[in-house]
């Protein structure tokens, strides 16, 4: 019933073989991020440079990716992470999966590299290699422009001129400014001399039960359209978190020195910079910004890194920043995290002149403008910036300090974790280092929950204080467990439920979805349990790498530094109630007390999927 | 009389309307296979939904040579036993409103008054409302504006 392929690709040898993946693996991890970590613990040995052409990179689409089912535009991009030497994944949206499906794919796998700067055409069940040298040292819109010139109309996912230049943050693009983001995986592309992975296709998906599906979807668009956070989505999109945290004193700040800035950042002032709302393939929420600075966004995660942790206010500033990242191709989190450490290693004077080769200052705009460049092509002090995280090495102990990044990775949430205790607890256990889009426990601040969902993950009478540290290993737990569910599924978590609303597509609604599009029966605990089993194979591959306990931490600033303004301010997080918490959390995840997944377990797992 | 009117304005691009369109008339979710489709291109900044404006004087009815055309209370519809898959119908309508792909000619039939891509738009950028002098003004409009954009 459903028809789609899986493509291996062999750079090195030019093979390209296809396959059907078995429907047994699709249920144990159903697709898109799931599948994903699934091949990555399967294909990649440890200890693999992940530059280097042993690397495994894959593309995979959503079990549900799409079809009519709201929000399914989404694939996500894996492989060890050049940055943090983990596992490295990024989900995505735009309209390049829904297009790889209609070629006939569900799913890439890529291995080795090319002699000459190369890209994969996929069409209508096929796989080409083509000569990509026409196109090597293009910016991500260039080349998506010119592979529509030559090519038609194509959906292209590419890396810019970062990950051309192996910057270690490099993201991988597609659209305006859709990412694969995290973890540097436009990199792995540059390293495999691969520039594009272009689709084009008219086969359809055939579903299941077709009038089914109309009904269903119906009722779902309905439910998630009477939501009030669904329209204000749509008009204004992400910036409306930027007063929230705002109010809180809880946006990093000219790198976590503070945790309040700019009223200019609000989402009242970004919407004057709209032209118009647009969408993924599917999306019935459209929260994404046609600015009219000539880009897309800027999000809050945008306004937040680029805005307040650089020191930056005027607003059109910040939205140039944005749309300079997302040309480039670098991933804005990590490039602003490194750029504000940076700053503050050089007005402490752990770095200077010699290293920097100019004045490094918070809120100069040209400087970052230049930075950004610089880092892209790997010139002068940007060749040391690419190497992110890394440096704490090179600048030794003390630089560490002010670091504000887990397991290698520069946080992404623009929000100042030590106030709410269980974002603390995701960025800390995120199987990809600092990122909140992993489990980003938003049910911490909901004003209403419903007293069933709340019973349901909390257990009976949990008081509901975000700055307590009690049961917050059930929050993070549950949320890790249904986002990676949804990610798996190729669905925006933007409608899954507990991301920015108690209600919305929880596992019921998901059995529902899965049934009207395969016929697959999975009772909601079968979903759970695909949940719970991703975690444990990416954690797998995690510990194999080296990941530990000692891994699952905070950046030093969290733990010492009391929050100095606003309604946070006091807090911090506390090293001993933290360590109780993170003991709690392995518990409920049935980890060893070092983190460690249980022999038993892996057993299990390694004996399902021989 | 109902017709379909286009706001391109509201177009959000997310095709939701095509794939509804495919999935009643085919059992498959394909933008492509449909009979409404959405011209966009997020680089040169523009949705628009490409929709069959039920011709008074319709190109594929008068130039068909099989007579597979005939306007039914306001709508111009295909009659498959008469249709040889010539494609000429879609070549001539200057609209891009009939679509052909693999072996289909797709021809938007206004769904017998329930149309699909209606019920699945998120924004209003779809609407299916009684003829009025106004809206009238705003279907001419709108060709008009396709054919600006389709010399892109």
């Amino acid at each position: 019933m459903f028809n789609k392929k899986l493509g291996i690709v062999d750079l090195s040898r030019k093979k390209i073989s296809i396959q059907q993946t078995p429907d047994s693996l699709k249920r144990l991890f159903l697709g898109g991020r799931g599948l994903n970590s699934y091949y990555l613990y399967k294909m990649i040995k440890p200890d693999v440079d992940p530059l280097s052409p042993a690397n495994v990179l894959i593309f995979g689409t959503g079990l549900l990716t799409g079809t009519l089912i709201p929000n399914s535009s989404r694939f996500n991009v894996s492989a060890k992470s050049p940055e943090t030497g983990i596992l490295g994944d990024a989900n995505c949206g735009g309209y390049f999966a829904a297009e790889l499906r209609y070629a006939g794919f569900d799913r890439l796998i890529i291995l080795g590299k090319a002699k000459t700067p190369s890209y994969l055409y996929v069409s209508n069940g096929n796989i080409e290699i083509k000569n990509g040298k026409e196109y090597w040292g293009m910016d991500t819109t260039e080349v998506q422009q010119s592979l529509r010139r030559d090519l038609g109309q194509v959906e292209a996912a590419v890396c810019g001129i970062a990950g051309e230049n192996l910057v270690r943050f490099a993201c991988v693009r597609t659209g305006v400014k859709n990412a694969a983001g995290r973890c540097g995986l436009g990199a792995v592309m540059g390293s495999k001399n691969l520039k594009a992975v272009v689709a084009r296709g008219t086969q359809g998906i055939k579903v299941a039960h077709p009038e089914k599906m109309l009904e269903t979807v119906e009722q779902l668009k309905e439910y998630i359209m009477s939501s009030k956070i669904s329209s204000i989505l749509g008009s204004v999109g992400t910036p409306l978190l930027y007063e929230v945290s705002n109010t809180l004193g809880a946006i990093r700040t000219k790198n976590s020195q503070l945790n309040a800035w700019s009223d200019s950042l609000n989402a009242n002032v970004v919407e004057t910079f709209v032209e118009k709302m647009i969408s993924c393939s599917s999306c019935i929420i459209h929260c994404r910004h046609r600015n009219k600075l000539g880009g897309e966004g800027p999000e809050y995660t945008a306004l937040g890194l680029l805005g307040a942790n650089l020191g930056i206010e005027d607003t059109a500033h910040v939205i140039k920043l944005n749309n300079i990242c997302n040309e480039l191709g670098l991933d804005i989190s990590s490039s602003s995290t490194i750029l504000a450490w940076m700053i503050e290693l050089y007005e402490k004077g752990i770095i200077n002149r010699k290293v920097t080769e100019e004045e490094l200052r918070f809120g100069d705009f040209e400087l970052i403008k230049n930075l950004l460049y610089k880092i892209s092509r790997r010139e002068g002090f940007g060749d040391i910036l690419a190497e992110s995280t890394r440096n704490a090495r090179r600048f030794g102990k003390k630089s560490e300090e002010y670091l504000i990044a887990v397991k290698g990775l520069p946080q992404s949430d623009p929000h100042d974790c030590r106030y709410i205790k269980a974002f603390a607890l995701g960025i800390a256990t995120a199987s990809r280092g600092a990122d909140h889009l992993r489990s980003r426990p938003t049910l911490e601040i909901f004003m209403h929950i419903p007293k069933e969902v709340k019973e349901k993950i909390y257990g009976k009478g949990v008081n509901n204080d975000p700055t307590s540290y009690e049961a917050k290993e059930k929050s993070v737990y549950f949320s890790d467990n249904i986002f990676a569910v949804i990610d798996s599924l190729g669905v925006c978590k933007f409608i899954c439920h507990g991301f920015n609303s108690p209600h919305f597509i929880d596992y019921k609604w998901m059995k529902k979805l899965i049934h009207c599009t395969l016929g697959w029966r999975f009772k909601e605990k079968d979903l759970q349990d695909v949940g719970k089993r991703i975690i444990d194979v990416e954690r797998m591959f995690n510990n194999r790498e080296g990941i530990s306990r000692k891994q699952d931490t905070l950046p030093k600033r969290y733990f010492d530094d009391p929050m100095p303004l606003k309604i946070a301010k006091g807090h911090h997080i506390d090293r001993k109630e933290f360590d109780t918490l993170l003991s709690r959390y392995y518990k409920l995840r049935g980890w060893d007390n070092n983190g460690q997944v249980r022999k038993v377990r892996i057993k299990e797992l390694e004996k399902a999927l021989a | 009389m109902k017709y379909l009117y286009v706001y391109p304005e509201k177009c959000t691009g997310c095709r939701e309307c095509s794939i509804a369109c495919s999935l009643n008339k085919f059992g498959e979710c394909n933008p492509k296979k449909a009979a409404i489709s959405i011209l966009r291109d997020e680089f040169n900044r523009y949705e628009f939904p490409l929709v069959c404006f039920q011709c008074e004087d319709p190109v594929c009815l008068k130039f068909c040579h099989q007579n597979a055309y005939k306007i039914e209370n306001g709508v111009v519809i295909r009659d498959e036993n008469r249709c040889i898959g010539c494609r000429l119908c879609a070549v001539l309508c200057p609209y891009n409103a009939v679509t052909t792909i693999n072996d289909e000619i797709i021809k938007c039939d206004l769904c017998n008054g329930d149309p699909k891509c209606v019920k699945y738009c998120s924004t209003g950028a779809l609407q299916y409302l009684d003829e009025t002098e106004e809206l009238e003004k705003r279907r001419k409009e709108m060709t008009e504006c396709f054919l600006k954009i389709a010399k892109k």
